[in-house]
């Protein structure tokens, strides 16, 4: 039980990070569909920098950076171009699987991709604490990037409720124009979000390829930046409830890693299904209620 | 001593109208001024302009010896000026207290929830603003959220006061409270502008007054030495419009016939109108307009009742059967809803006809018959444009409405509902848009003219009704009708 | 205005030749602006990379049009993206935002497959016409859901199309694991599929016939979205929901009719790789063409006609692409950055006016 929780953390985590950065997004009005696309060139950028400066901390850090570098991208094209969010994230995501792709083999020099193996991140047992029954291992036991993952749901959570910046940023994906008259810049807010989710989902992506494989192989976000898109809208763009939707989703996963060990004979192409499905239900479920930032996916009006 | 407030030459141009040509504005501490003119004249242009949300193409500000230029609203608000929009600028989702907080530094960069709460309260009271900090935007109604916005301004210590008319969405009995806030705020030395194109408020609270008229100053003065006549002239370029020849109506069969009418946000509502009878529907918007017209026209489902059109049920066709059936209707919002900006004039002509002849023959648009009909349609109804290919956003306002009129009208309707048929147009067009009712009115129609500008209902009207909460507060015959009684309906009083 | 004789702009042939094309003309040159500046920054990432960037583009030339082989290969290539692509374009004009032509064009393979295998016809014609058929109504199918889902629940399309991709691509494994599947391949594939079905070729060219019938569907979308009341409804509704509310439209119709066809074009692009390409079903055989799909709509200006030229440019520089990186080594993955810096731009090329 307690490894099939771990497991359902340890697959939630990036999850849970690029949500967090979507949430940062989509408030300020700008749909994150790049999360998947930000998650894949953090991925890549880190697990090239950790290889390439032997220092994970060099490849959290460029992670980071690669990420923004998509959120760039998505900024300058939806916010200064006004065009249209879903179809622009979906064009970043692309330029990102092919840019990482052919970097992989550019830095070999040809047409093979470089093979790049590195340790995956150790966890940091928290001293004492970890020595708790049950949520020792669970909680106080995990790897670097899945304590600065909570440690950011309640931050962000906080950030948004109680700070300046924070209701300037809700503000705007309300009513930019709104904001505008209180004394804000929509432009530089939106721009400002679009670029720290992409920072913040390039975390997810370290996630994936540093901490948890070692290794960068194409497309190995798998949809998973899709998902957390889909988590945050389950979770009304809410921070703690994204946390409880991805480890929804990867308790899900676990589930069905757990039927395959155990040979049940179901498919696991059915059950790999399961969290697209689980969304889709969860989504019709609420419906019309699932009241979205009003100004979401609005282009800015005025000069 | 450096002036209050100057404002020297200001141009702005959009695209090739211009909407502010060269504008000089005086201001003084502790006065109240009237900005006055007819929809169009500029007067916003040149507030936001003020309030630097837009900048201006030539022209300089001067406020308190501090000259404004390249300026953001952010600046002007730092600077102790402060503008309350007409469309009011609050963020509907959140609480009175957090659209204070929104962009003013004092809330401090952790939020100072409580002191600001506790601050909202003292405010309220001081200026009898009525207000609670923990009440959410969506649940106040209109006056209430004007008084967030003065709130706003008064929390951040402005000394510059700018009310885009203020009073538009206001019951009577709110604009004498606004009134009595404005007095208290001038009377502790506050500079306000009064922007309005209603002369009675001018009279009443005004110190001074700025006439602008087709993007120009057109005169000014102090409110004592100039008459109400004067001050309309001033507006228009010629004396007020003579109330229209009224012909008896003609007491034709009752066409258009509902009884308890119901839908979210209105009613029930239950009344008549005969062929060849304008029933005008006065009152302060927001009071249900919009969702008379829209259950009428079938863009919204009634809950309960029943539209009868000569005696043939139709509370529940789709908007395509009534349009067949004769029901004309000419939506409040134009850009939108009444036509499609980016298409051409002929498209928007044929918008609620396209699958019936000229236009739509069988499974096909007949090219001929669109570029025929909107040849005739251009020329009978006056719309000017470089042909009919011209993308309809490049029309002036009063053009795009004269689509409309033509396509509603050109189809010989039964029943006519025209919601703000006239509103924001110039004096042209709008006297077009009126002589064009009538003269549907003379064919025997029934029409339904919904609008908050009294005057022009009471120009147009056989009969008044008023709505206020959903409903009809009262309904007169146009002759002989008491003014009075009309404003305390409109107040929310039922006759 | 001076009183000048009617101008050929101004002539009626602007309803036979569509405005939106004279659009596309006067934002042609933007477009190919944006293609050269993908092209050049591209070059700059190859030579980054240590190749000489000439020698890469001559390559990628000469591997699209260097043969008719090849020429043949960038048509079967293109063929996919115009069919699935004029859909998209239909959709996105309507206001549509349909991004689930991935997962429609995988089920309209399985269809396509399922009805070449199952109910084999000896008659060649008959063969392929109930094959493509059966892609057509798998693609038609899939859509269909995701528009009961997005109407009848009021989830945004966007997601609903999106996240039924991927559901999409795991019920094509699973049907290879399953009934569809040949036993004993090593990996998911159907067995071959009989030869009657087979799209027809061009001899020495090796195009078979999927183009010129994508050439057709899209001119008659196009006739549609300007000749018809139906694609005046439709382009209404794309402008203003509430302009087409109250002209008398129907929005769930006018959705549902959209996704529906341009479910189909995809499921006869899914149907028309199967049979005109790999002649079986194959694990990720249409892997990407969804969002290709999305690419050339735009390159097109969603005018369906013009959705053509752009399929071509991804079908040749992807034709290219391979011999480029046999020749010269450098990664065929460049052409994936080519497309995506090029959409980039031709989006930040339509700045929508304020």
């Amino acid at each position: 039980m307690i490894d099939f929780l771990a497991a359902a953390i340890r697959i939630a985590t990036p999850l849970l990070l690029a949500a967090l950065g979507g949430i940062l997004s989509e408030r300020a009005g700008v749909f994150a569909v790049g999360l998947e696309g930000m998650m894949l060139m953090g991925a890549f950028a880190s697990i090239v920098g950790a290889w390439a400066a032997h220092s994970a901390l060099a490849g959290v850090l460029l992670a980071l950076v690669g990420g923004a570098t998509i959120g760039v991208v998505i900024a300058i094209v939806t916010v200064r171009f006004r065009a249209d969010n879903m179809v622009t994230g979906l064009t970043a995501n692309i330029l990102a699987a092919g840019l990482t792709s052919y970097l992989l083999r550019a830095l070999a020099g040809g047409g093979r991709p470089i093979a790049i193996h590195l340790t995956p991140l150790p966890p940091w047992p928290i001293p004492k604490l970890d020595q708790i029954p049950v949520v020792g291992p669970l909680l106080f036991s995990l790897p670097p990037l899945t304590y600065l993952a909570i440690v950011g749901c309640i931050g962000l959570h906080a950030f948004l409720l109680r700070t300046r910046t924070g209701l300037t940023l809700r503000a705007t994906g309300e009513n930019p124009e709104a904001a505008f008259a209180s004394g804000a810049e929509p432009m530089r807010v939106r721009v400002l979000a679009v670029v720290a989710c992409g920072a913040i989902a390039g975390l997810g992506g370290a996630v994936l390829s540093l901490q948890q494989v070692g290794t960068f192989t194409d497309g190995m976000t798998g949809g998973r930046g899709y998902l957390a898109l889909a988590s945050l809208i389950v979770a009304r763009w809410n921070p703690i409830g994204a946390a409880l939707a991805c480890l929804a989703f990867g308790a899900a996963e676990a589930f069905e890693l757990r039927l395959q060990g155990f040979g049940v004979p179901v498919s696991s192409y059915i059950v790999q299904m399961a969290p697209y499905v689980i969304a889709l239900a969860v989504l019709a479920g609420l419906g019309r209620s699932s009241r979205m930032p009003a100004s979401i996916g609005q282009p800015l009006q005025w000069d | 001593m450096p002036a209050f407030l100057e404002m020297r030459g200001i141009v702005r141009r959009f695209g090739g109208v211009t909407a502010n040509d060269g504008v000089d504005l005086d201001l003084n501490e502790g006065e109240i001024l009237g900005l006055l003119g007819e929809n169009g004249s500029g007067k916003s242009t040149l507030m936001k302009v003020l309030f630097g949300m837009i900048a201006p193409d030539a022209g300089r500000i001067v406020y308190r010896g501090l000259p404004l230029s390249g300026h953001r609203p952010s600046d002007t608000m730092a600077a102790g000026i402060a503008m309350i929009h007409q469309h009011f600028m609050l963020i509907e989702a959140m609480s009175v207290v957090e659209n204070v907080m929104l962009g003013w530094p004092a809330a401090g960069r952790i939020l100072k929830r409580a002191e600001m709460a506790q601050r909202v309260r003292e405010a309220s009271r001081r200026f009898g603003l009525d207000l609670e900090p923990d009440a959410m935007v969506a649940d106040l109604p209109l006056g209430r959220r004007q008084r967030v916005e003065i709130l706003k301004a008064v929390l951040r210590e402005a000394q510059l006061l700018i009310l885009d008319e203020p009073t538009s969405n206001l019951a009577p009995r709110e604009v004498a409270d606004l009134l009595t806030i404005l007095r208290r705020l001038r009377s502790e030395g506050k500079g306000i502008i009064f922007i309005t194109h209603k002369l009675p408020e001018v009279l009443e609270v005004c110190d001074r007054v700025v006439v602008l008229r087709a993007a120009r100053v057109s005169g000014g003065a102090r409110i004592g030495e100039v008459t109400r006549a004067q001050l309309a002239e001033m507006m228009v370029g010629h004396d007020v419009t003579a109330p229209h020849a009224h012909r008896s109506p003609t007491k034709g069969p009752v066409r258009l016939k509902v009884e308890g009418l119901e839908s979210p946000g209105l009613g029930p509502l239950s009344f008549e109108i005969r062929g060849g009878e304008i029933l005008g529907v006065a009152g302060v918007d927001g009071n249900g307009q919009i969702e008379l017209a829209e259950t009428l026209a079938g863009l919204r489902r009634p809950r309960a009742g029943a539209v009868m059109l000569d005696g043939r049920d139709i509370t529940h066709a789709a908007v395509a059967a009534r349009t067949k059936a004769g029901v004309a209707y000419m939506p409040a919002d134009r850009s939108s809803t009444a036509l499609v900006r980016r298409l051409s004039i002929a498209e928007n002509l044929m918008l609620r006809d396209s699958r019936e002849p000229p236009y739509g023959q069988g499974m096909f648009l007949s090219v001929a018959g669109l570029q025929n009909q909107a040849r005739r349609l251009m020329k009978e109804y006056d719309i000017r444009g470089e042909g009919p290919k011209t993308p309809a956003a490049k029309l002036s306002g009063g053009n795009q409405q004269k689509i409309v009129v033509a396509r509603e009208l050109d189809r010989k309707p039964a029943v006519l509902i025209a919601h703000q048929a006239a509103w924001g147009l110039d004096p042209g067009a709008t006297r077009f848009v009126l002589e064009r009712v009538l003269a549907l009115r003379e064919e025997g129609a029934a029409i339904l003219y919904l609008s908050s500008e009294l005057e022009e209902v009471l120009e147009i009207s056989d009969r008044i009704a008023v709505m206020a909460n959903r409903g009809f507060a009262g309904v007169t015959m146009r002759d002989g009708a008491d003014i009075r009684q009309i404003g305390l309906w409109m107040s929310g009083r039922a006759g | 205005m001076t009183d000048t004789a009617p101008s050929a702009q101004d002539s009626w042939l602007a309803y036979v030749w569509p405005p939106r094309l004279r659009l596309a003309n006067s934002m042609a040159g933007r477009v190919a602006a944006a293609a050269a500046l993908s092209v050049a920054l591209s070059a700059l990432l190859v030579a980054l990379s240590g190749h000489n960037p000439y020698a890469a583009f001559a390559a990628m030339l000469k591997g699209a049009l260097g043969s008719p082989h090849q020429i043949g290969f960038a048509l079967n290539r293109a063929t996919p993206y115009l069919l699935a692509g004029s859909g998209v374009a239909l959709c996105f004009r309507a206001g549509v935002i349909n991004i689930g032509a991935e997962g429609q064009i995988a089920l309209g393979g399985v269809g396509a497959a399922a009805v070449a295998l199952h109910f084999p016809a000896s008659l060649s014609a008959l063969a392929v016409v109930s094959a493509l058929a059966g892609g057509a109504v798998f693609g038609a199918l899939w859509a269909g859901l995701a528009t009961a889902i997005h109407l009848g629940r009021r989830v945004h399309e966007v997601l609903t199309t999106l996240l039924l991709n991927f559901v999409a691509l795991l019920l094509v494994q699973q049907t290879l694991a399953g009934p569809l599947g040949q036993f004993g391949a090593g990996f998911l594939q159907s067995p071959e599929l009989p030869r009657a079905a087979w799209l027809w070729k061009v001899p020495e060219f090796g195009a078979h016939v999927g183009f010129p019938i994508a050439l057709v569907a899209a001119a008659a979308l196009s006739f549609t979205v300007w000749r018809t009341p139906f694609g005046f409804s439709l382009r209404v509704a794309g402008s203003s929901r509430r302009a087409a509310a109250y002209a008398g439209f129907s929005a769930p119709a006018i959705t549902w009719s959209v996704m529906l066809i341009a479910g189909a074009l995809a499921g006869l692009a899914g149907g028309v790789e199967a049979l005109g390409v790999q002649h079986r079903l194959i694990e990720g055989f249409s892997l990407g063409f969804g969002f290709k799909a999305v690419t050339v709509a735009l390159l097109g200006a969603l005018e369906p006609l013009a959705v053509a030229p752009a399929a071509l440019f991804v079908g040749m520089l992807e034709a290219g692409a391979q011999s480029m990186q046999r020749q010269i080594g450098v990664p065929s993955a460049l052409v994936v950055v080519i497309e995506g810096l090029t959409m980039l731009f031709v989006l930040a090329a339509m700045v929508r006016r304020a």
